[in-house]
């Protein structure tokens, strides 16, 4: 009988433990065993200038997230207000923060592209009085990337890192073709010249390495021919610009007959070709770089060249948020950690600028612009477009809220046809014009 | 009720209340001990063991599927903080949704290759390292190797073998004089390379089942059949076959469930591509409700359509295999 009631008790402390773990951080914080408010006493104790622990949410999984933490780590140890930064990695960051914010829950910094503003801007605090409440100046953000995190007169995002695209080179294959190896192609006329000098069919070597598997990569070349797939027109209301227009079907007619001509592979993965040596050029994001080091490959990199839309840079920006789930002495600590990244310490170490020369990311301050460590790095200086005056929206209205649906729904169902299907590029664009405007019809309603 | 529980009971009740007892209260007293006595009974006892189970179930797979089927007839975003009733709309939005209908028939054409294989091929297999020796134990082990193995780790890989430029085997096949053959990028070739994969993952758990059902027949089946003068084939197609029948049936039907269900090697390895060939109706599923729509009404639609037609294709071979029995 003993033996029995032991075994009910386990079944039944296993049935309490597993409805434990799904019981709410809010719940648990409600009462406390004297019967007062848990929270009610840590807010008291915030306010008296007590410790302050900020959850700080992000996706940063790969070898960023080390120095990431190690960053956090510093500042968790330097900083004299007590606020401690408890950070928490996600490979699957949308499903978290979905489930965190459904359930009613969540951190109180995030991390991530200013487009997820769109997703979730209910759960996001207006910090346009960050310059106020601390030692950043407005003006040394470049305006162009603060103002893809800001929506009229508020912001919602301070940038963290600008994730651009870049024309890779090859230099040995250039050199093997006759080619300048220090110097890319300025213009996509050249591009497609060079690709055809670089190619050998023999050695199984292309020259050119478009991708129709990449959607950004795909987004940011289209975009320099035929410039943003949505703008706004005249009575302020959201337009698709794909039927007609010329620059796509120029960009489309060009890739075809490099597929055609076997001067690119018809492939999904151009990384691997690339760090193979394989690939005379390519176009893609920061991370290429250290494939490329690993692999020992002789690389050159520049600014993806112009085409017929004109000057331009077009980037991604992830930034830091302050969701609502932060009370006012959060918030505040926020406010102190993004002001302690884009700051300068006593030795002249800032955390931004650190991040961006060992990631290779161009800077969104103007201050480490002109620093001397940041311009000695050849590596980031190529990637970084000096005028700052030149708009980034990155293939839509850096305003518009459907940018993931042009990139991930539109985008394919222009390439792909034409390279599979062998549809033209008029037809193609007449399709993903019926497409976009359906996807522009929600948020003009 | 047993002397613990009753003690339990009185020890309580007397820490609380040195009054007399009241009628109501002595009531309680009573039920609350004959409650605790029926769960100290074998049968009530059962319950609590299921709990935990019934508990897990409710909440992992009961509630999520009635809120599927609810968020079905709205309109939804991912963060689920604001829902429209729409009706049906979903569903008619659907049915002419030309990327769901491509990912359905993708979908019926992944099945349709991997099935059979994974049905009749495995059981095949299976009868080859039926016996117990060494050399079949170590076969099994191969087969079963890739089950354990983790979903990313082979889509990763075998992008990396049959890449069409840099892959390895891709490179075999050309020094043999084969060319390069573009297994990722062929409209008409990438579907078989995804089901291939998805097979060579998950042939191991057919073959093992099949063979705990071979180790089981009847030995003196097969003796009768030998004195009958069957060779191996018509031992194999006589007594191994309509012995395993009920394990046959099992098979197919999770095997049938699961390529329906396709979704992690298409993500690792085509993302759909290339120009949906390979989009299965889960991936759509999933970008619709993560990767660029946030649409989880519409989302859910698709699932409660996909876990339809799954119901209906396993009640009629559950049917089949009753009718059988």
């Amino acid at each position: 009988m003993k033996r029995r009631l032991v075994s009910v008790l386990l079944a039944a402390t296993m049935t309490v433990v597993s409805l434990a773990g799904c019981g709410s951080t809010s719940a648990a914080k409600v009462e406390g065993a004297s019967g007062t408010s848990v929270a009610a006493e840590e807010n008291a104790e915030k306010a008296a200038g007590g410790p302050v622990t900020i959850k700080f949410w992000n996706g940063f999984t790969g070898s960023d997230g080390d120095e990431l933490v190690e960053l956090v780590d510093k500042f968790n140890s330097e900083n004299k207000d007590g606020i401690t930064v408890e950070m928490d990695i996600s490979a699957s960051l949308d499903e978290q923060l979905a489930s965190a914010f459904a359930a009613g829950d969540g951190p109180d910094l995030v991390l991530f592209s200013s487009a997820s503003r769109f997703t979730y801007g209910d759960y996001l605090q207006d910090i346009s009085d960050i310059f106020d409440k601390t030692s950043l100046d407005k003006g040394d953000f470049i305006e162009a990337y603060t103002d893809y995190c800001s929506e009229g007169d508020s912001l919602y995002l301070v940038p963290m890192e600008i994730v651009g695209f870049y024309l890779y080179w090859n230099k040995d294959l250039f050199k093997d073709a006759g080619l300048d190896p220090e110097k890319g192609p300025e213009s996509w006329d050249e591009y497609v010249e060079y690709a055809k000098k670089i190619t050998n069919a023999e050695k199984n070597i292309y020259g050119s390495g478009l991708c129709y598997g990449y959607n950004y990569q795909m987004s940011h070349i289209v975009q320099r021919f035929g410039d943003l797939a949505v703008t706004k027109d005249n009575d302020g209301k959201w337009k698709a610009n794909f039927d007609g227009n010329t620059g796509y079907a120029k960009f489309l007619d060009t890739y075809k007959s490099l597929v055609d001509s076997g001067d690119n592979p018809l492939t999904d993965d151009t990384d691997s070709m690339m760090t193979a040596g394989q690939l005379g050029m390519t176009v893609n994001g920061p991370w290429l770089t250290s494939g490329m080091e690993t692999a020992g490959i002789n690389y050159g990199i520049t600014t993806i060249p112009y085409g017929d839309a004109g000057k331009m840079t077009s980037a991604e920006v992830i930034g830091m948020a302050v969701t609502t789930f932060a009370s006012e002495e959060e918030k505040n600590a926020c406010y102190k950690f993004i002001e302690w990244w884009n700051s300068k310490d006593a030795n002249g170490d800032c955390p931004s600028e650190k991040w961006s020369l060992d990631f290779g990311y161009p800077t969104y301050l103007k201050s480490v612009l002109e620093s001397d460590a940041y311009k000695a790095n050849e590596k980031v200086m190529s990637m970084t477009n000096t005028d700052t005056s030149l708009r980034a929206d990155f293939i839509v209205d850096s305003a518009f809220p459907g940018i993931g649906k042009i990139i991930n729904d539109v985008i394919p169902k222009m390439t792909q046809p034409v390279l599979f299907d062998g549809k033209n590029a008029d037809e193609t664009l007449s399709e993903c014009q019926k497409l976009a405007d359906d996807i522009v019809g929600e948020y003009n309603e | 009720m047993s002397n613990f529980a009753q003690e339990f009971v009185d020890a309580g009740w007397e820490q609380k209340c040195s009054q007399p007892l009241r009628k109501d209260d002595q009531m309680n007293k009573k039920s609350i001990g004959k409650l605790f006595g029926y769960f100290q009974s074998a049968e009530g006892s059962a319950y609590i063991f299921l709990l935990p189970s019934i508990i897990l179930l409710l909440m992992f797979n009961i509630i999520p599927l009635l809120m599927a089927f609810g968020l079905s007839f709205f309109d939804v975003p991912m963060t689920l903080d604001s829902a429209k009733f729409i009706g049906i709309e979903n569903f008619r939005d659907a049915f002419s949704d030309s990327r769901f209908i491509n990912s359905l028939k993708v979908t019926a054409i992944f099945t349709a290759i991997e099935v059979p294989v994974q049905v009749f091929g495995a059981m095949i297999v299976a009868a080859f390292i039926a016996k117990n020796d060494l050399k079949n134990k170590f076969f099994r082990a191969i087969y079963f190797l890739p089950v354990i193995c983790s979903a990313t780790a082979i889509g990763i890989m075998w992008k990396m073998i049959l890449h069409s430029n840099v892959g390895f085997f891709t490179y075999a096949l050309s020094t043999m004089g084969l060319g390069r053959i573009n297994f990722f990028n062929d409209v008409h070739l990438t579907i078989f390379t995804v089901a291939f994969i998805s097979i060579w993952r998950s042939f191991g758990i057919s073959a093992i089942i099949y063979v705990t059902a071979i180790q089981n027949v009847n030995s003196s089946l097969y003796e009768a059949a030998k004195m009958d003068g069957a060779g191996s084939l018509m031992q194999f197609l006589n007594v191994t076959v309509p012995s395993i029948r009920p394990t046959f049936w099992f098979i197919l039907m999770t095997r049938f469930a699961g390529s329906l269900q396709i979704f992690d090697i298409v993500f690792m390895t085509t993302n759909g591509g290339p120009n949906y060939t390979t989009e299965s109706t889960v991936t759509y599923v999933y970008s619709r409700a993560f990767s660029s729509g946030s649409q989880m009404g519409y989302a859910s639609t698709l699932s409660v359509i996909l876990f339809v037609v799954i119901m209906i294709v396993t009640v009629i071979m559950n049917k089949r295999m009753n009718a059988e029995e």
